[in-house]
């Protein structure tokens, strides 16, 4: 479906340009979040485009900017009169004009439906109100159903502007949900929209994990009265059995570069962290101990894996070289530390940590320094997965009754749920970016 | 028993010989030789044919007790399959596949938070399990490890694991074939008690059998 995306970037203001002194709109490595009061004025609909469409795309774009956590988006019917009225992309920005809106950026579009209503085509302009300056101007046309994806590129456009970096609201997450009755894969946007159902064999299908290219998800299934590695596109379709060893092959992650995957393996009459190719073939242990291993994730560069062990006499946060050498222990605090996952930018280790019989989300420096919690008080949290900025984590908590799948910056701020689902959700799987 | 009788029986006959026949020796006159030898010999043809009755009557009756305990044997053999039989409940899992059984007399056994040992009492359990698998050469199971629902679905998949493993091990070292046992790890997936306190907990930290082949 992206495949069919046609992006045309026309930069229409070229008479604007970044000085070497621009300004800093949101230092993402500040401590705490200060969120850019961001104007959204009305969309314009051009020619015959019904107004419906506009509103649509006015609704997702709000969303977006709000569940980045960077925004305090300014709804235009919540404008002065004058400003309320106002559609479209203003030819000429007047900063006197726009001051008593009270945001510091303006971001403007336009919709035109071509007249046979198949291609969609969306313009928008981002205006600094403060420096009254045209900061980016783009269009994007694309087949109407693609209509949600659109507007997320819109949005990613938006935060790459104002932080520095593209945002992740053309991602997906996948999870395991009881929602049939039997636990099977779901996958729903970043956003929450689109849940789609990827299985439906009535078994038992757990910890899902997306290919490095984004179309596969590799999961365990118990179809074949064993927990066996399967894979799936990610419309659900052309299921195929890859990894089936007597006893475990479940906790699948790829390798970056796609060409193996570690999971945890029986073969040893226990887990063990194996190496098995893409394909299924040739497993390699690379545990040599006697405890329980479990939960293996690759680092970003491919080199070390993060895995789970429980020889110490508690399951803790353990590295290793990819080669199954090098092991060392990076967590000491708490009796129970499971589920770790390695952040894009390698620097960190987000991991589900028991502390008063409550399971919480924490992240600790591959060092093992600067510990930090980022939940507490609200039921059990865990299986935490990075988003591919490494600015949000997915997680599933049970603050509010049956796990659901919540989502959260890293450093804790602004918890929401994923869906408005009446949950039995577990093990969510950030993508990586669709191209 | 016999025997005895038979050693009871000479011992009278003695006795009866002394008392009747000893005084006679002083009070009567002697009878001439050639009889005296006659009944000799009369008497002592009776004996044998007793001792060779008695033995042939004991053999008959060994035979027939032996007979009585193999028919009693294969009765009791056949009440056990019986009850075997009648304990089988033919199951399917959705989405799993294979049809199986399960019978009260395979017991489960229970586990300690976080741990795959099995326990003292446990162990007599498996003793009990190991028999009812002697008897019944056929039968292979399926052993199933559960955990309880805390922790994370990985962590348990691997101690479930573990559990079904020291389960089959247990039943090895007891002499059953590791041929007629395979395992399967569950984790925190299949919960028989759905309730979220130590009491379900306790249930569901389990090592269950279930019967693949009979």
């Amino acid at each position: 479906m992206l495949k069919k995306l046609i992006l045309i970037f026309i930069p229409i203001c070229l008479t604007f340009t970044f000085s070497a002194e621009a300004r800093v709109y949101l230092d993402i490595n500040a401590p705490t979040l200060i969120q850019i009061p961001i104007v959204l004025s009305k969309w314009k609909n051009v020619g015959k485009t019904p107004a419906t469409l506009s509103e649509k795309v006015y609704e997702i774009l709000a969303n977006d900017l709000t569940l980045s956590g960077f925004f305090r988006v300014i709804d235009y019917q919540h404008l002065p009169f004058d400003l309320r009225r106002k559609e479209g992309i203003p030819e000429v920005l007047f900063l006197k004009e726009w001051m008593p809106a009270g945001g510091e950026i303006l971001l403007a579009g336009e919709a035109f439906l071509d007249s046979a209503g198949l291609n969609l085509r969306l313009k928008f302009h981002l205006f600094d109100l403060v420096e009254q300056k045209d900061m980016v101007g783009k269009e994007y046309e694309a087949p109407l159903q693609n209509l949600r994806a659109m507007v997320h590129w819109i949005s990613d456009e938006v935060l790459l502007q104002l932080t520095g970096e593209r945002g992740v609201h053309n991602t997906k997450i996948a999870y395991a949900s009881l929602q049939t009755g039997n636990k099977e894969i779901f996958i729903s946007d970043f956003d929450g929209a689109n849940v789609k159902q990827i299985t439906s064999n009535q078994s038992i299908n757990l910890s899902p994990a997306w290919s490095p290219d984004g179309r596969k998800i590799a999961f365990t299934s118990y179809l074949k009265r064993n927990p066996d590695l399967y894979l799936i596109d990610r419309e659900g379709k052309n299921p195929i059995r890859f990894s089936y060893y007597p006893g475990l092959n479940v906790s699948p992650s790829w390798s970056p570069d796609g060409k193996q995957i570690a999971l945890m393996m029986g073969i040893e009459k226990k887990s063990d962290i194996f190496l098995i190719d893409a394909n299924g073939g040739n497993p390699r242990r690379l545990t040599k101990g006697h405890g329980n291993e479990a939960s293996p994730k690759w680092s970003p560069d491919g080199k070390q894996i993060t895995f789970i062990s429980d020889r110490s006499g508690s399951p803790q946060v353990y590295l290793m070289a990819a080669d199954g050498s090098d092991v060392r222990r990076l967590t000491y605090e708490g009796s129970y530390n499971t589920n770790p996952s390695w952040s894009p930018k390698g620097d960190l280790i987000a991991f589900c940590g028991r502390v008063g019989g409550r399971f919480n989300i924490f992240t600790i420096g591959i060092d093992g320094s600067g510990l930090q919690r980022l939940t507490s008080n609200s039921g059990d949290n865990e299986s935490p997965s990075w988003s591919p900025d490494g600015r949000y984590l997915a997680f599933s908590s049970t603050r509010t009754g049956v796990a659901k799948i919540f989502i959260m910056h890293a450093n804790g701020l602004n918890q929401r749920p994923l869906t408005q689902s009446k949950g039995g959700e577990s093990s969510p799987a950030w993508s990586p970016r669709f191209e | 028993m016999i025997k005895k009788s038979f050693s009871i029986l000479i011992l009278i006959l003695c006795i009866g010989l002394i008392m009747t026949g000893c005084p006679k020796k002083t009070m009567v006159k002697e009878e001439p030789s050639a009889k005296k030898s006659e009944e000799a010999a009369r008497i002592e043809a009776e004996r044998a044919r007793e001792a060779r009755e008695a033995k042939e009557r004991e053999a008959r009756e060994a035979k027939e007790r032996e007979l009585a305990r193999i028919k009693e044997d294969e009765a009791k053999r056949a009440q056990e399959k019986k009850e075997f039989e009648q304990s089988l409940e033919r199951k399917k899992s959705p989405g799993i596949e294979g049809e199986y059984f399960e019978s009260k007399l395979i017991k489960d056994i229970y586990f300690d938070f976080d741990r795959f040992d099995i326990r003292q009492g446990d162990a007599e359990i498996l003793k009990g399990n190991a028999a009812l698998l002697v008897k019944f050469p056929n039968v292979k199971i399926q052993i199933e490890g559960h955990c309880d629902e805390r922790g994370t679905v990985e962590y348990n998949l691997a101690l479930g694991e573990r559990r079904a493993n020291s389960t089959k091990n247990y039943l090895i070292s007891l002499g059953i074939s590791g041929n007629r046992i395979t395992i399967i790890s569950y984790g925190k997936e299949r919960p028989f008690d759905p309730g979220h306190n130590e009491e379900a907990w306790a249930k569901n930290r389990r090592a269950h059998s279930i019967i693949v082949s009979k």
